[in-house]
């Protein structure tokens, strides 16, 4: 719907000018990085031709590979360990009152607010006073503290706008409360719950610090191998992966905008 | 595993009936057991040694005895030589890295270490480790090549007779610039304050404290080891005048920007200094002529180690003169031993960048452990690189 | 790891109160289900976030703790530190005060160039595209923030990006890369899709109807833009500025990739005391009690004043 507004009319549109810009300043790093995924020269300094010789260097990289492998292995076990202790918890905060429950809730936004670092620094003096050894698990276990707060979080705002006596109308129909919270709830927060756990994957593919403080045992995952390369000068064929990466991430990004967008239309058809 | 504290996970259903002085209770004792985990955190990290030795080799993941954990510098391992490596003796390597001596301390000491069974720390850092007691003495029945290590290696300052290290490595620590911006040949430290500013911005420095105090204690004719609070306080305050010409403080992050031109002068390792030499003939690498860190990167075996026997395999496989010679010719650094060095292609046994000459040596000086002077020296380069 | 933990006690009835058995049982099993739902997840942020957080506490308590050696006296030193003077100059108040200045710095340029776009999705651009508008611009922030501070590497380096462009137009070349300007670039880089994002909600929601009033009644769009956008859309402007405010305290890839030598932020600082050269796990532990400290004041502030809904991004 336009409007044919006076409003409208008035405007200069400057703030469309400045949109358009600011999407190109969004997008430029990312343009960058292809662009040069494609350069032959080594350094980012100058054009040397079209080539696609750093995807085939990044394909037989293989501490790359390793550092991938680790990653999607540490996001894959935060996230499904996140998303069930997640889940339990959006549903029991929203549905019990209980003394301590303002603590516990702000335990539960904890990660959100506190910095990354501090998150790591304390984790590591964890450890190191348990001395439970470094490893690919201590890493996992790290990311799901801050897994479990983004699902959560997710799933609290789908819960509030949850039609509640369906599960009721189960109970009452004779479910049992298991029967109940698996035919009945776990359905109608379905997509609330995975496009909870796409964003904490993301994150966690994303983690540089928590991970580089709390991994040992010859676990490295891709943003601490990135880091450790941005630091020691980067071959290109860092772009590429980069390239490969933003693709990944931004197929993941509409997808869990189209579960949401799907499961907020379904909420509105009831 | 710590107790939960009670009145965090209590909760009752639709009737929180709970006396008070139950309550209360609940609440005081897990307080009470809170803060008892709470008071042996700090014991804990801070015992240290009686952390260190009571290492179960299964505890940690992949700790078997097939598999050998490396903790090195990145220069150090590559992937031949651990393909090369299994393949003759069947042992995994997994290999980590890290960028400074006092990360891998930092590291260690955090209980990351317990799956290493070799380490490559510096000469000083041998000395800090041994006193902390991380490390196991080095059977020398088992490392064949002893004999053969140059004289300056045969009992080095940082470890007298090598009782807990292997001298593995060595080189300078010196300047890489750009000759065709520099026409003027840099020859000493004073070039750095002489000249900045037309190298602000354009300079860095290496980000590990030891060799950059080091070099600012030289430049003012000190020892690079000094324990002198006043010549210490004097190499801060000459470092804190450059500090707002320089660029970043960098172990490596200079090398492609220095090849391309957006930095004119690095301090850099002698390996790197080479290594960035042949990318760019334009760059040169110089030992300043009032001396310079000669390093030494060993090899040690922790305290911790859980795999000893291939501990010694790796030493024995990685310092065996052939072994070496083709790996040294690849990474390019040079050897402390005299059979290694034989072994070597002319044009690197006589490159002045890899092997100085005597002469240029002799103003040359180890990096030594400065015990007690440690704190100072942190703390002046937390103050520098903060400011 | 931590998931074959026991149950935490569940605190049963009251004894006196209850006479029957079976009312007892039943107390018990109506306990159960909420102790399934929220034991777990309580569990694990109390083991692998309140007790690490409280253990940092503890250590930074403790003047100059240093791993492996013997814990010293409990004291402030680690506090008081903060305020020593290096040669007649306060250097760790300059850090804390840098990265405040880093985290205003970049509150104002997302303010002040994520409202025009916010307010051109939320009320200018056709209905039908504002989500599609929306989602395609914060979705570099689901790329790897590490490979985007790396791109303004690429961009910024003295024989960069930028000063290529810059030469193609015979403009001098600048010098950004490693200076501060280069840290502000790369926070207002990261953090103008959330502030995009809460202005968006905050102006979505904006009554039109009161902009037609103000219109009817003489008011020119730029009254009525500052009495009566500005003031309904405050909450967002709060909730994003105190956001953006938060995140960017604590960052640390940014400045360390982009800053050089004269951008030591407080997440560097605490970073370099645990694994870097000093190895002071005791004024580590203090620096990063005070940031947590600074985010959880701005995020008092922003539940006082701050609008609820926008809180939510």
């Amino acid at each position: 719907m336009t409007l044919p507004h006076p409003l409208v009319k008035f405007r200069p549109s400057w703030q469309l000018i400045l949109t358009l810009l600011m999407f190109v300043f969004m997008y430029l790093p990312v343009l960058v990085l292809a662009f040069f995924s494609f350069n032959a020269s080594p350094f980012s300094a100058g054009w040397g031709g079209f080539s696609l010789k750093w995807y085939a260097k990044m394909i037989s990289d293989g501490r790359m590979l390793s550092a991938l492998q680790d990653s999607l292995l540490v996001a894959f076990l935060a996230v499904m360990i996140s998303a069930v202790l997640g889940t339990l918890m959006a549903v029991g905060l929203a549905r019990y009152k209980f003394p301590g429950k303002g603590l516990y809730q702000g335990m539960s936004y904890l990660p959100l607010i506190i910095p990354d670092i501090a998150i790591a620094v304390a984790t590591l003096v964890f450890l190191a006073s348990l001395a439970i050894p470094l490893s690919l698990w201590t890493v996992v276990a790290a990311h799901v503290v801050f897994c479990i707060s983004y699902i959560a979080l997710v799933i609290s705002t789908r819960l509030t706008g949850l039609n509640q006596h369906l599960e009721e109308a189960a109970l009452d129909l004779g479910a049992t409360p298991q029967q109940a919270f698996i035919k009945v709830l776990l359905p109608q927060l379905m997509p609330a719950i995975i496009s909870g756990c796409l964003l904490s994957f993301v994150l966690s593919m994303d983690d540089l610090l928590i991970s580089n403080f709390t991994a040992g045992g010859g676990t490295t995952t891709l943003p601490m191998e990135i880091f450790s390369r941005v630091r020691t000068g980067v071959k290109p064929d860092i772009n590429a992966l980069s390239v490969v990466l933003i693709l990944g991430s931004g197929i993941l990004a509409f997808a869990a905008e189209y579960i949401r967008f799907k499961g907020d239309q379904q909420q509105l058809g009831k | 595993m710590p107790p939960v504290h009670p009145s965090n996970s209590r909760f009752s259903g639709r009737s929180p009936r709970l006396s008070a002085s139950r309550r209360r209770f609940l609440q005081l004792s897990g307080a009470a057991l809170s803060g008892a985990v709470l008071t042996n955190c700090a014991r804990n990290i801070g015992g240290g040694s009686t952390d260190a030795s009571p290492a179960s080799p299964a505890s940690s993941s992949g700790g078997g005895d097939n598999t050998l954990h490396v903790y090195s510098w990145s220069t150090y391992i590559d992937d031949d030589l651990l393909k090369s490596f299994e393949q003759e003796t069947g042992i995994k390597v997994i290999a980590d890295i890290y960028d400074s001596n006092e990360t891998m301390l930092a590291k260690i000491q955090a209980g990351g270490g317990k799956q290493y069974s070799i380490i490559y720390p510096s000469d000083y850092m041998v000395g800090q480790m041994a006193e902390l007691n991380l490390l196991s003495p080095i059977d020398k029945e088992r490392v064949p090549g002893y004999s053969d290590l140059l004289a300056q290696w045969e009992s080095p300052s940082y470890d007298v007779d090598n009782t807990n290290s292997i001298p593995y490595a060595w080189g300078t620590t010196g300047l890489v610039y750009n000759t065709e911006v520099l026409t003027k040949p840099v020859t000493d430290w004073s070039y750095l304050w002489d000249n900045k500013k037309q190298l602000s911005g354009k300079m860095t420095l290496l980000n590990d404290v030891r060799e950059v105090m080091g070099f600012a204690l030289k430049s003012l004719g000190f020892s690079n080891s000094s324990k002198d609070p006043k010549q210490i306080e004097a190499a801060y305050k000459k470092l804190a005048q450059l500090k707002p010409s320089l660029s970043s403080f960098t172990t490596d992050g200079w090398r492609d920007q220095i090849v391309v031109g957006d930095l004119l002068l690095s301090h850099a390792y002698s390996v790197d200094g080479i290594d960035v030499m042949a990318s760019n003939p334009k760059l040169k690498y110089v030992i300043p002529s009032s001396g310079a860190t000669v390093w030494t990167d060993t090899i040690v075996i922790p305290k911790a180690a859980p795999n000893m026997d291939a501990a010694y395999k790796w030493i024995e496989y990685t310092i065996n003169p052939e072994t070496a010679a083709t790996v040294l010719t690849r990474l390019k650094f040079a050897t402390p031993n005299q059979k290694t060095l034989a072994l070597l292609p002319q044009e690197l046994r006589e490159n002045p960048a890899l092997i100085p000459p005597d002469a240029v040596l002799e103003k040359c000086e180890v990096l030594a452990n400065v015990d007690s002077a440690t704190d100072l020296y942190d703390r002046y380069w937390t103050q520098l690189t903060s400011a | 790891m931590a998931t074959s933990a026991p149950l935490p006690p569940v605190p049963g009835a009251h004894p006196s109160t209850d006479t029957v058995a079976a009312k007892l049982k039943r107390k018990l099993v109506s306990l159960v289900q909420p102790t399934v739902l929220l034991g777990p997840a309580g569990i694990w942020l109390f083991l692998l976030l309140v007790v690490p957080t409280l253990m940092i506490l503890e250590l930074s308590l403790i003047p100059g703790f240093r791993p492996g050696e013997p814990a010293g006296a409990y004291g402030l030193g680690n506090y008081t530190k903060i305020f020593e003077l290096i040669d007649g100059q306060p250097i760790y108040l300059w850090v804390i005060a840098r990265s405040v200045l880093f985290s205003v710095g970049s509150m104002l340029i997302c303010l002040f160039l994520g409202f025009p776009v916010a307010y051109w999705i939320a009320i200018m651009a056709p209905k039908r595209w504002q989500n599609l508008l929306l989602v395609s611009f914060v979705l570099p922030l689901w790329t790897s923030s590490l490979l985007r501070s790396y791109a303004w590497i690429t961009i910024l380096r003295p024989t960069g990006v930028l000063n290529s462009l810059l030469g193609v137009f015979n403009l001098p070349p600048v010098d950004i890369l490693n200076t501060q300007t280069a840290v502000m670039i790369g926070l207002a880089y990261n953090y103008l899709p959330y502030m995009v994002l809460i202005l968006y909600s905050s102006l979505e929601k904006l009554d039109r109807r009161l902009l037609e009033a103000a219109s009817d009644l003489g008011a020119t769009p730029q009254q009525g833009f500052w009495k009566v956008t500005v003031p309904q859309t405050l909450p967002g402007i709060a909730a994003g500025c105190l956001l953006v405010f938060i995140t960017n305290l604590g960052d640390f890839v940014v400045p360390e990739l982009l800053g050089g030598a004269s951008s030591m932020t407080m997440a560097r600082l605490v970073y370099n005391q645990f694994l870097g050269a000093t190895r002071n796990w005791g004024f580590g532990s203090g620096l990063s009690m005070l940031l947590i400290l600074g985010v959880s004041i701005a995020i008092a502030l922003l539940l006082k004043y701050g609008d609820q809904k926008a809180e939510d991004f």
